[in-house]
């Protein structure tokens, strides 16, 4: 039968349990018996070519090519023997479950659940693609997380499941970097072809973590020390998953994986150390361990534990012989252990209990059970006539060879496993007939016990005809293993060797260890050892605590923490790329530092510092950046660029007085939030930011492009191309008019979203909060005093000339309509500011929100115009206009626009300051209708102080 | 400017469009009555948009003299875009209605951030890239802080809001040093100023800081600081959006970026890149794994992601970015899958979002439970479900551009990512009893959780086809 069909009849029939569970439950378990049978007999229809013909079986198609995945199976005597395992197995469980479960069980998922986990093992032994393996062995960990948790009323089930689906599912995953690896090395994710390629492996670099990651994988799932606490803790399962995933099949998928992959990975030191110390110290410690566990089924978890330790060891030696011996006990553990486990659940479904404290005397009251039990426990317990005795010499036999340690530790591995072996027969069937029992136990019927019966008579016939019965076939899966050509002597007696001594004192010390156990068991009970499963909570309880540590102290919330490690990072990165390259000196001569720049900087510095020092006092602050914008103005016209100062001076000028009278509302202090250990941080940080910024600067101001700059193109082509001799003013209306276009659209938007802020800012909570607002520091005695009331109202026509005259020069003098709007906004904010809101505004009857659309209309209509002319959008032309008696005027067709700008400008400051004003008015300001508070012309000179908070509900 | 390059940006401008009639139409015809009507509409024209990308003839064009391409590249993320907001505005309906946030700006962001990242993923220029970039930001800004009645989610708003102008900051600080040394701001023009293997040392920093500022988008460690208290503090719609289509454009432009501009040096953004996919991997897992919010979660959970694709990236191979958009796709897929359920999540008529309220779900609601379960394998990266597929191409894919270390860097972020989603399954599973959550989710919600889950699976047989449309992506981008 094909091999694909064997690998999907399980999936396929993984169906029909849960489809036909209503038909009862005899129909369910016999669907499931007959797809593994069917499977089965499909796998022996392969026996021929397999075991006789010497032949690998392969077939497959692609999947996914372009990632390496196909799907490919092959069958060879490894693959063969584990396949046998897992259905011929899975048919003793099948049957044997179905007497075991109990009516309130739901069984159409339970056989669902176990057809979906024989599936994913029998894919994972006949994969020939280790991705298609990948895949299979992570559906065995999700499989047996479902089986393992099926009792879900218990907690125990609960707790062991993930337990062991956290621990094979890491381990599943650190697999998958090592078989990517080893993909790479090979350039193939073929199996065939990776254990081909041995020396290419092993000589190469990613040899050892390659090697690392796997086992990881490997040792994860086959419980292997220090991973072996898991197993015990899945037996909350019901026994016959215990017997099937925890003895027969899933844990040995480790070993398969171990054994597959041997001719690739074994034969080096790393190989021999890492794999076969593991396999050793579990084998020693799982042996310890199970002689004092009281539980049945936690004894033979931790024999099996110690079983496959000794597997595990035998394949690390690296030698054919002790290959042939691991594959031998492979065969032999899986039928002694299976069948161990199924009486363990006999006598557990009987006597409902599994403490062996509690039981004793069984041998009259369930003779069957009994001689199953005790032929299975003694071939565990390696006692000639039964198979476990054969491959257990073998075992012996092949430590002996590495030395006087191997020899020492396996010997009293092999001693603890007799202890616990004829603990197992002693404790449970010997002794009197007890009358305590939990529940009066006799012997189950034949369905129970069909199954492990068939077992132990394998037993026997192995441990008596070994050469007849499976010598052949463990030829052919050792050399599968190894990759030779093997042909074992497998005999009861081989004469008096090594092992042959070595396993008689095990039996003696080990009986002897045994009659001594009940005295033992309470100084190992009481003596203090790590204990597993606290360990395992108390990692994830610290993964959890340190994870949390780690993310409340990258994330505890404060921006300033994250401006912090941003900040800190970007000064890694400017470092990291300046030493990645070779940094030469500036080509630029510097120009000479005259005094005039070296007061400039003083200031600036000073300036800046005084920001730091005094930014707890805003209006201090504030008034100290205006130096430093002051002095970056003034730096403009030491450099001879008088158009950017003015701008520079009037936007000071204008933010400085808005964000004055917006800081009047707030608290004038910022209060002390930050240690000073931070504020030394913060300030080393932005020390070392600023340096490099500035070094930046430096560099790049120091040396010539390699492109011709910018600026040449436009000098060149102001005059001819814009019609304008100042270029900035070109450069805004011409060259990047559809910027500035942008720009003042944004502007405006500004403002009106101000004025929406302070709209909606009046209609809440804060409206509250602002009517009762009490000035927090002492207000001057005159709101509106008179020299300011005066020098203002003076100063307003000239500034407005000034303005006017700023615009029309803009375009070839240093000037322009975003300056004039400025300038003329500070004149009509110093109005403001002198004779109040309300006087100012019932005398300038312009609709700010107006003025502002106006400006951007005007802007967009220049441009249209030249569209409608023909050209392109927002093209100028220029002329000269004569008006008597003024002097020739040069005007661009982008003063226009200009005008757009000027508006714009001047409607968005006005705006912000009107929104300021409604602030101000709802925090109890007065409103005033005479231009100041004491009018010496007036009959009556106290006028205006406020003359009625009520005066106009309106504006308030 | 010819009637060929608007064809070309045709999708971007219809958009556009559509954002501003929507605008109108909500301003001054019935404002938030309208919501519901617009954001079907909006889903309704990102669909058509989506299919009229596809039907594209499958050649590069650029336009507007070499600023904007739209190439085999640009088309693949955009339908991934596209497709992942509408899917987001119709899950996300239901949740808006009841907690009486569904006002009719929503759709409009939502519209206006597209486009946003339609021209980012298109950009050959660098200011082609930043217009995009700022105009999808601008308009995700507003939507961090859209409950504005949460002080939580306006001081989230506020933290994206300033740290994303640094970035942003940065961004242009690096693009204008780049401009410097290459004296161009076109891709294609910078690429042409860089000889032999590295970089010269200004074109580097200015690579560095460019880089910075969309790791910052991209969410990657050590810029990530925002992603979780944007994530929870926004309603969950907003955040659905979030770890969906802006990922997938701001990853699109880094790659679009060190791939077009900087290709020739793979070996010089390898290792910034690399840095950051290493540190996202391991510090989402990480943050990840102590977090009781389902959104915070995420939140860490789609920074490691986006170190995994990452990788791929800094693989600088055509395999690298094929792995990327592969990642990115499939990330797509499960995130909406989740956060359709998580959009579902509500007690007594309140909207939950502790891990804890996932206790015994596969009781209360079993379909839901196992689609979870199976998004939540997916996510964690487990065979065979595409996580895996997803994981393993950039992981491949950094390998064989030999960057072992960074590849096992990322086995272990997955592994321990794989904890926490695990513990997500426990719960649904094998949690204490406690109240079922309402299971009055509207079918859009329910259905898309479990297709989600149902492509995760099937998925597996040929990846829906996506794969060769991300190979002609990746051929496009690195030829």
């Amino acid at each position: 039968m094909s091999l694909a069909l064997i690998a999907a009849l399980p999936f396929i029939g993984a169906l029909l349990p849960g489809l036909m569970i209503r038909a009862g439950r005899n129909v369910c378990a016999s669907l499931t018996f007959a797809t593994t049978a069917l499977a089965l007999i499909g796998l022996m229809m392969n026996a021929p070519a397999v075991l006789w013909r010497g032949e690998v079986v392969t077939e497959g198609w692609e999947w996914l090519p372009q990632i390496g995945l196909n799907v490919t199976f092959m069958l060879d005597g490894l693959g063969f023997l584990f396949a046998t395992m897992i259905l011929g197995i899975g048919l003793l469980i099948i049957t044997y479950a179905r007497f075991y479960l109990s009516k309130t069980d739901p069984m159409g998922n339970f056989y669902t659940y176990l057809l979906l986990f024989q599936g994913a093992m029998v894919g994972i032994v006949l994969s020939d693609n280790i991705l298609l393996l990948l895949i299979f062995w992570e559906l065995t960990s999700l499989s047996s997380f479902l089986l393992i948790g099926y009792w879900k009323h218990l907690p125990e089930g609960r707790q062991g499941a993930r337990m062991a689906l956290t621990v094979t599912g890491l381990g599943g995953l650190a697999m998958i970097g090592g078989m990517l690896i080893l993909g790479q090395i090979v350039g193939s994710y073929d199996i065939s072809v990776i254990i081909q390629s041995g020396d290419l492996i092993r000589s190469s670099d990613l040899y050892l973590p390659a090697l690392i990651l796997i086992l990881l994988g490997a040792f994860t799932k086959s419980a292997q020390f220090p991973f072996h606490f898991w197993l015990p803790h899945a037996m909350a399962a019901p026994t016959p998953v215990s017997a099937y995933l925890h003895s027969a099949t899933m844990v040995k998928a480790g070993l398969f994986l171990m054994a597959r992959l041997w001719p690739a990975l074994s034969g080096t030191p790393e190989w021999f150390w890492i794999v076969s110390t593991a396999g050793l110290i579990t084998m020693v410690l799982g042996a310890v361990i199970a002689l004092f566990k009281d539980d049945l089924k936690a004894l033979l978890a931790f024999s099996t534990v110690s079983h496959l330790g000794l597997i595990t060891m035998l394949l690390g030696f690296g030698t054919e012989y002790a290959a042939t011996a691991a594959v031998f006990h492979i065969i032999n553990h899986a039928t002694f252990k299976a069948a161990l486990f199924m009486t363990a659940g006999i006598v557990d479904h009987e006597a409902h209990t599994r403490n062996i404290r509690l039981l004793g005397g069984l041998r009259k009251l369930m003779p069957v059970t009994f001689l199953i039990g005790t032929i299975a426990a003694l071939s565990m317990a390696g006692i000639p006539l039964f198979n476990g005795f054969l491959s257990k010499e073998m075992m012996l036999e092949a430590a002996h060879e590495e030395g006087t340690w191997f020899t020492v530790l396996a010997t009293i591995g092999a001693i603890f496993s007799v202890a616990y072996s004829f603990r197992f027969i002693v404790h449970t069937f010997l002794g009197p007939v007890r009358d305590d029992y939990p529940h009066k136990p006799h012997d189950p019927g034949f369905g129970m016990w069909v199954s492990p019966a068939i077992l132990v008579v394998m037993v026997l016939v192995i441990g008596l005809f070994p050469a007849q019965t499976v010598g052949h076939f463990v030829d052919v899966v050792a050399s599968a293993v190894t990759g030779g050509e093997i042909h074992t002597h497998l005999a009861l007696w081989h004469g008096v060797t090594a092992a042959l001594i070595m396993s008689g004192i095990a039996v003696g010390v080990g009986i002897v260890i045994l009659a001594f156990q009940r005295s033992l068991a309470p100084i190992w009970d009481n003596a203090r050892r790590p204990e597993a499963k606290a360990m395992f909570d108390w990692v994830i309880h610290r993964a959890a605590k340190g994870a949390n540590e780690l993310t409340d102290a990258l994330h505890d919330g404060a921006i300033s923490r994250y401006l912090g490690i941003f900040t800190t990072v970007i000064l890694v990165y400017g470092a990291w790329a300046f030493a990645g390259g070779e940094f030469s000196q500036g080509t630029r001569p510097l120009l000479p530092i005259g005094p005039v720049e070296v007061v400039f900087f003083a200031l600036l510095m000073a300036a800046s510092l005084g920001v730091v020092l005094t930014h707890r006092m805003r209006f201090v602050s504030l008034i100290v950046i205006s130096i430093c914008g002051l002095v970056v103005s003034m730096t403009f016209v030491q450099f001879s660029a008088p158009d950017l100062a003015l701008t520079q001076l009037t936007v000071e000028v204008v933010t400085i007085i808005l964000l004055l009278l917006a800081l009047n509302y707030l608290p004038k202090e910022t209060p002390v939030e930050s240690s000073g250990a931070r504020r030394l941080r913060d300030g080393v940080i932005a020390l070392a930011t600023g340096g490099g910024v500035g070094m930046l600067a430096y560099a790049i101001l120091t040396r010539d492009m390699s492109l011709p700059t910018i600026a040449d193109y436009h000098v060149e082509n102001s005059y001819i191309g814009g019609g304008g001799t100042n270029v900035v003013n070109v450069i805004l209306v011409d060259f990047r008019g559809f910027d500035t276009m942008g720009e003042i659209t944004v502007l405006g938007i500004a403002a009106l979203v101000i004025f929406a802020i302070v709209e909606g800012l009046l209609q809440g909570p804060a409206s509250r909060r602002l009517a009762n607002w009490v000035p927090d520091m002492a207000q001057a005695r005159d709101r509106h005093p008179l020299m300011m009331v005066v020098a203002t109202r003076v100063a307003l026509p000239i500034a407005l000339v000034v303005g006017m005259y700023i615009f029309l020069r803009g375009h070839n003098q240093p000037g322009g309509g975003f300056i004039a709007g400025l300038v003329v906004a500070i004149a009509l904010l110093m109005q403001y500011m002198a004779s109040g809101f309300a006087f100012s505004q019932a005398r300038q009857k312009v609709a700010y929100h107006g003025m502002i659309s106006a400006g951007v209309l005007v802007a967009v209509l220049t441009g249209t115009a030249s569209v409608v002319l023909g050209w392109n959008f927002l093209t100028s032309t220029n002329f000269h206009v004569h008006i008597w008696p003024l002097d020739d005027i040069h005007l661009a067709s982008a003063a226009a626009f200009d005008l757009g700008v000027f508006l714009a400008v001047v409607g968005a400051v006005m705006l912000a300051l009107a929104s300021l004003s409604r602030i101000g008015r709802r925090a109890g300001e007065g409103i005033n209708l005479t231009p100041m508070d004491v009018d010496p012309s007036a009959a009556n000179p106290v006028g205006g102080v406020d003359m009625s908070r009520d005066l106009n509900p309106e504006d308030r | 400017m010819t009637s060929l390059d608007l064809s070309i940006a045709l999708p971007e401008i219809l958009l556009s469009l559509w954002a501003m009639v929507a605008l109108m139409a909500g301003a001054y015809f019935g404002k938030d009555r309208l919501a519901q009507a617009l954001t079907w509409a909006t889903v309704a024209v990102f669909v058509l948009l989506s299919i009229l990308i596809g039907v594209q003839e499958p050649v590069a064009q650029q336009a507007f003299g070499g600023l904007f391409v739209a190439d085999g590249f640009a088309r693949f993320a955009k339908m991934a875009i596209l497709l992942s907001g509408a899917a987001v505005l119709v899950m996300g309906m239901d949740y808006l209605e009841r907690t009486k946030m569904m006002k009719f700006e929503y759709p409009i962001l939502v519209s206006l951030a597209t486009v946003g990242m339609m021209v980012m993923v298109s950009a050959q220029d660098l200011i082609t890239l930043y217009m995009g970039l700022e105009l999808q930001s601008l308009a995700l800004y507003v939507l961090a802080a859209f409950r504005r009645d949460s002080v939580k989610a306006t001081e989230a708003g506020l933290k994206y809001f300033v740290l994303g102008a640094l970035a942003s900051g940065l961004l242009l600080y690096g693009a204008s040093l780049v401009y410097g040394y290459a004296g161009s701001t076109m891709f294609a023009d910078i690429a042409g100023t860089i000889h032999g293997d590295h970089l010269p040392v200004g074109l580097l920093m200015g690579l560095a800081f460019m880089l910075a500022g969309l790791a910052f988008k991209v969410s990657a460690v050590p810029f990530h600081m925002w992603t979780p208290d944007v994530y929870e503090g926004s309603p969950t719609p907003v955040t659905a959006f979030f770890a969906t289509a802006p990922k997938v454009a701001a990853m699109a432009l880094l790659a679009r970026v060190t791939f077009n501009a900087f290709g020739h040096a793979p070996g010089d953004w390898g290792q910034i890149v690399g840095l950051l996919a290493g540190l996202s991997m391991i510090v989402g897992a990480i943050g990840a794994l102590g977090q009781a919010n389902l959104k915070r979660l995420m939140a860490y959970s789609s920074i490691s992601h986006m170190g995994f694709a990452l990788l791929g990236v800094t693989a600088g191979s055509e395999a690298g970015v094929k792995a990327t958009m592969l990642y990115m796709a499939i990330y797509l897929t499960m995130s909406i899958g989740v956060f359709a359920f998580m959009l579902t999540m509500r007690r007594d008529g309140r909207p939950v979002q502790g891990i804890s309220d996932l206790n015994m779900l596969s009781k209360s609601q079993p379909r839901q439970a196992l689609a979870l379960l199976v998004l939540m394998f997916s996510l964690a990266g487990v065979p065979p479900l595409i996580g895996f597929w997803a994981k393993y191409a950039v992981l491949a894919a950094a390998i064989a551009s030999g960057y072992v270390v960074l590849a096992v860097v990322g086995v272990i972020g997955s592994v321990i990512g794989a904890f926490y989603y695990l513990r997500l399954v426990y719960f649904m599973y094998f949690g204490t009893e406690t109240d079922p959550l309402d299971d009055d989710g509207v079918p859009a919600q329910r259905w898309m959780t479990l297709a989600a889950a149902l492509i995760t699976v099937l998925g597996v047989v040929n990846l829906f086809g996506i794969e060769g449309a991300a190979t002609m992506a990746a051929q496009a981008l690195v030829h």
